[in-house]
Parts: C-alpha cells; sequence; structure tokens
C-alpha cells in the first residue's frame, strides 16, 4: 500500500467518522424538537433507567417518559433505519443496474406497496395489517418481476427493468382504481396521505416490524458490496474475474428489495432519498461500493433525520415526508447533470 | 509463472442454423504469441467466449491443463486465464488503481474485499505495464490507450497464465497501438500466454510469434507468421489485394494494390 492508498483510506476513515458524529448530534437535536422538547440530559437519564432497570429519576415525568419512548425514539429511529436503507438500495440498484439513475423503487416494490396499503386502507384495515399488506404486496410485485423477466428474452438487465416498469404500472392502475372507489370523505384522505410518505404515525411495534428485514437484507449488501464494483461492469468482464454474476445479482435485488419494502411499508412513498445520497455520497467517498455502501447508510440516516425533523417542526401541522423530499431532491439533480465532469 | 496448457478441441459453435466456428483445433502454453486473424463476423468474439467458459460449444471442447473449462467453478478458471475487452466506458468513474484491484477478486475467496497484500500485487501490476504514474486518475479521464494498458494491468494482477485480449488495439491512435502491442509482447517474453485478435496484418508480422487464421468458421493457416501469412491468405480474409514486401532487415510488410 502505498502512501496515496493509505491518505486516501484515512480521509474515508475521517469522513465516516465525522458523519457518524454529525448523526449523533441530529439524534439529539431531534429529541429537543417539537412540542415537547427533550434535553439530552432528561434523554440519557431516561434511556439509562430503562435500559438498566434503575429507579425512576424524580426529575422526569411520566408524561415525558410516555412521548420519549412511544412517540419521539420510535420516530427518530425509523427516520434513520429507512433513510439508510432507501439510500443503501439505491446505490445498490445503481450499481447492479450499471445506471445512475436507478432508484429503490425502479422494480416497482413502492407501487406494490402502494396498492397493497390502498388495498388495506380501503377495507378499513388497522394500521398494523397496512404495514403487513404493503410489504407482502411489495414482495408479491418484486417476486412477479423476476419471474416474468426470466421466461423474457434478450439482454438480462434490460429484462428485469422492462418487467418491472410493466408490473408498476399495473400497480399504479390497481392503487388509482382503489382510490377511485374509495370513500372520498374519510377513506379517499387516508389513501392519499399515506401514498404521500410520512412518519407521523409511527408507533414501537413499526420500528420492530421493519427491524428484522431491514437487517436480513443490509447484511448481504454489505458483505457482497466489493463485488457490486465488479458487476458494474459488463458481465463477461465481471465473471472472466472470477465473480458468479448471476449469484451476486440476484442476491444483491433480493436483498436491496427486502429493505425497500421493509422502509416503504412503514413510511409510505419517499422518493428521491435514493437517488440522492448515494450521487451525493458518490462525489465525497468515490464509487468504490466497499466506501460507497456504508457513507451512503449513514448519509441516508442523517438526511431523512433532517428532512424527518423539518417535516414535523416547520408549520404547526405535519408536511408529509415525502413532499418535502422531492422539493429538495429534484434541485440537488438538477444541479447534478448541470454540474461539470464528474471526478474521481 | 508455471504454464498453463489450453488446447481447442474441434470446437464447432451456431447460433441457430448459422454455424460460426466449424471444428477448430488449436493449443497454445508457455509463452506464446497467439494472433487471431479474421475478418468481422468470422467467430473470433465467440472463440474467445468458449475459451473463457462463458459459451458453450455444441460440440467439441476447450480444454484448460486437460480439464474442460465448463467443469471450472468462475473463481478457479480466472485464477487460469483473464479477459481484456476493448476500451470501453464503465457507468461509473472508478480510479485506476480501483479497476487494476478488482482483478485480484478471484484471489480473496468468499465474500472478502482485496486487502493489504491484493493492493501490493495491483500496485506491482501497475509497474509492469508502466502506468504506476496513473493510479489515482479516473479511469474514464485517460485516454483509450491508456485504458487498455489499465485492463492488461488489471489481467496481471488476476495472476492468471493466459490472458485473452480482444481486439486490444481497436479504438486506438497508432502510437498507443504499438505501444500496447510492444507492451504485450515484452509481457510474453516473461512466461505469460497471450491469446489476440486483430484486424491488422501487419501487427501479426511486427508482433507476433504465432498466428491462427480463421476463414468461414474454420481454421486457414496456423504457424509462424512469416510463413503462413500469404497474399492468397489475406485476400481470403480479408477479400483485399495486398504485396507482401520484404525491407533491408528482412521484415514482412503489407503493402495493399489498390
Amino acid at each position: 500500500m502505498r502512501a496515496t492508498e493509505k491518505q486516501k483510506l484515512r480521509g474515508y476513515s475521517l469522513l465516516v467518522a465525522v458523519m457518524a458524529a454529525i448523526l449523533v448530534v441530529c439524534v439529539l437535536i431531534s429529541f429537543a424538537l417539537g412540542r415537547f422538547p427533550i434535553s439530552p440530559r432528561e434523554l440519557l437519564t431516561a434511556l439509562g433507567e430503562k435500559l438498566f432497570k434503575l429507579e425512576k429519576s424524580a426529575d422526569i415525568t411520566e408524561q415525558l417518559r410516555a412521548i420519549l419512548f412511544n412517540v419521539r425514539l420510535p420516530r427518530v429511529l425509523l427516520a434513520c433505519m429507512v433513510g439508510c436503507c432507501l439510500s443503501v438500495a439505491g446505490a445498490a440498484y445503481q450499481g447492479v443496474f450499471q445506471n445512475p439513475m436507478a432508484a429503490p423503487d425502479i422494480l416497482g416494490a413502492s407501487s406494490g406497496a402502494a396498492a397493497g396499503a390502498a388495498l388495506a386502507i380501503l377495507l378499513e384495515l388497522s394500521a398494523k395489517m397496512v404495514m403487513l399488506f404493503a410489504f407482502g404486496a411489495s414482495l408479491l410485485t418484486i417476486s412477479l418481476v423476476m419471474l416474468i423477466s426470466n421466461s423474457a428474452r434478450g439482454n438480462r438487465v434490460l429484462r428485469i427493468i422492462l418487467a418491472g416498469i410493466m408490473v408498476s404500472s399495473l400497480c399504479n392502475a390497481a392503487t388509482s382504481f382503489i382510490k377511485l372507489v374509495a370513500d372520498p370523505n374519510d377513506v379517499l384522505p387516508e389513501i392519499t396521505f399515506w401514498l404521500m410518505g410520512s412518519l407521523s404515525k409511527t408507533k414501537p411495534e413499526n420500528v420492530l416490524f421493519a427491524a428484522f428485514p431491514m437487517a436480513i437484507g443490509l447484511i448481504p449488501l454489505l458483505l457482497l458490496r466489493w463485488r457490486i464494483n465488479l458487476l458494474t461492469l459488463s458481465d463477461s468482464e465481471a465473471r472472466s474475474m472470477g465473480v458468479n454474476v448471476s449469484f451476486v445479482r440476484v442476491t444483491v435485488i433480493v436483498c436491496a428489495t427486502l429493505v425497500t419494502a421493509a422502509s416503504v411499508s412503514v413510511s409510505g412513498l419517499i422518493g428521491w432519498v435514493g437517488l440522492v445520497v448515494p450521487h451525493l455520497m458518490r462525489r465525497l467517498v468515490g464509487n468504490n461500493y466497499r466506501h460507497l455502501l456504508p457513507a451512503s447508510m449513514l448519509g441516508g440516516a442523517i438526511f431523512l433525520l433532517i428532512v424527518d425533523n423539518v417535516s414535523r417542526n416547520l408549520l404547526k401541522t405535519e408536511i408529509p415526508i415525502g413532499i418535502l423530499t422531492s422539493v429538495i431532491g429534484a434541485p440537488f439533480f438538477i444541479w447534478l447533470i448541470t454540474r461539470k465532469k464528474e471526478t474521481v | 509463472m508455471s504454464g498453463t496448457s489450453i488446447d481447442v478441441k474441434d470446437l464447432s459453435f451456431s447460433y441457430g442454423d448459422h454455424l460460426v466456428l466449424d471444428g477448430v483445433s488449436f493449443s497454445a502454453s508457455n509463452g506464446e504469441l497467439l494472433c487471431v486473424l479474421g475478418p468481422n463476423g468470422v467467430g473470433k468474439s465467440t472463440l474467445f467466449n468458449c475459451i473463457l467458459g462463458l459459451a458453450k460449444p455444441q460440440y467439441g471442447a476447450v480444454l484448460l491443463d486437460g480439464k474442460p473449462v465448463a467443469e471450472y467453478p468462475a473463481r478457479e478458471l480466472a485464477l487460469k486465464i483473464a479477459y481484456v475487452p476493448q476500451s470501453h466506458a464503465p457507468t461509473f468513474n472508478y480510479s485506476v488503481f480501483d479497476m487494476v484491484l478488482m482483478g485480484t477478486t478471484a484471489r480473496v475467496g468468499g465474500l472478502s474485499a482485496p486487502g493489504a497484500e491484493q493492493m501490493q500485487i495491483a500496485e506491482e501490476a501497475l509497474e509492469r505495464v508502466g502506468i504506476s504514474h496513473l493510479r489515482t486518475r479516473g479511469y474514464l479521464q485517460i485516454s483509450g490507450g491508456e485504458r487498455q494498458l489499465t485492463l492488461i494491468a488489471r489481467a496481471l494482477a488476476q495472476n492468471a497464465d493466459v490472458v485473452i485480449m480482444d481486439e486490444p488495439t481497436a479504438n486506438l491512435d497508432y502510437g498507443n497501438q504499438l505501444r500496447v502491442l510492444a507492451r504485450v509482447r515484452d509481457l510474453t517474453r516473461e512466461g505469460l500466454t497471450v491469446i489476440q485478435s486483430t484486424h491488422n496484418p501487419d501487427h501479426a508480422f511486427l508482433f507476433a510469434a504465432r498466428v491462427l487464421a480463421l476463414v468461414g468458421g474454420k481454421v486457414a493457416a496456423d504457424g509462424k507468421p512469416d510463413e503462413v501469412v500469404t497474399e492468397q491468405l489475406i485476400h481470403d480474409l480479408y477479400g483485399v489485394t495486398v504485396r507482401l514486401t520484404r525491407s533491408e532487415s528482412g521484415a514482412i510488410r503489407c503493402e495493399p494494390l489498390l
């Protein structure tokens, strides 16, 4: 390893450390924001007594505990988890599809989830069932996409993307139809609100529900991340360098889909995160997935946490987070396509 | 470098009814520089895909050290045989060093990524090809000739004994063509076995130790360029009339008669 390589590695380690520090600060600030501000001291005391089963401190009211553990903490955690997963999924899809414009919803994971959630809301099922329907429909959609792409002819990457576009379109039609027949007084607004994406109804069980599939998806992605680099080249090159191309590609797609489905099912449709954050990170750490994926995880968590804080504090009423990410994402992309040529 | 021997035996390949390769046989080993000559669409790329295990021949076999390539797992095959594609423009911009480091992937097993040892290997590969100064540059920012040398360094980092090069000089200017070919020739003198395709008979005269000419999917000639490349063969290959002239130094050059 020559000096330049060490320098580069040190630069990357420093960046990861700085981002981790920013994330911690953002988390502490998030607790302090809102109608019931929770100071870092109160937060640590309350967390400490819960974790270590200490005696309850007299300084902290029961109301504050209830808000902390049932509302604020789950929401902050979920914002970080969803941001992290959507960014990683976007970066991973961009690699395996050799397409810098690929986003987590490229294969229809979001459209499927939307149709599932809309159906559950139409049937007036509980919030838990809405989440389960969204998750199930999302996975079902991707299975259908993979099934269709397997029996189609032509370039494999193109086949998967085309199948994704078709199936998403079908799902969107289903969602539109459900909106058409939904009761415009109460059911339709609820569907519309879900589609805009929001973390406002986050409950502790949402966090627990999403955590498992997210972990299952993230671990293989992190383990395979060096090999994703080789998949961004042609299949024959990757294979001739000893990579089992179809195995790695399918594994990456399945894992990225799993974390996307888990995110969408608890947060609704939050666009742009999976596109904006990986591209920003490519600028900071380069295209090497070994550094890009961890950086995207941290960057995504920070980004969505900040946006969620804006969404719940900017106005008296919540602004759905999906609207905000679009407001930030679109101008970012205009900047991205008009800037000078990318450097390593 | 221990020699890996490669034996192509009676290889036939067809796309549907269209027979591309028809009973092709040859073998190569121990630092040979084999130049495959043939017009566009004669099946050079198909032949290479069969050798690399990317395409399955309908008849015949490709044997590496006596074992069919189809029986090698991807990783073991990569340790014996490397592939240098034409210089290309990938979707994402990697540094030249990262691009070469990718060649070491087959050496690190399972799910691990290249470490300090592999970085050293990549460093050495850059030095052998003479492009250490490009290491931090972006692959998309360097010239076509430099990209080709980067891909050759990547093949060296893979540490395979045999390297397949698909028209390494396509899209390169005159100077870069000669520089790349001279570098390849030097590497074969160090023991690397190279099988490369080319359109240019002069390149075969200049650099190849051996020529394999494909006409209509069949081997039309196999031997030393001075002995087998004749005016008739070039006419059969490319449909043009040329005169082969011997210069004062004894080198043969191709002079087209238009």
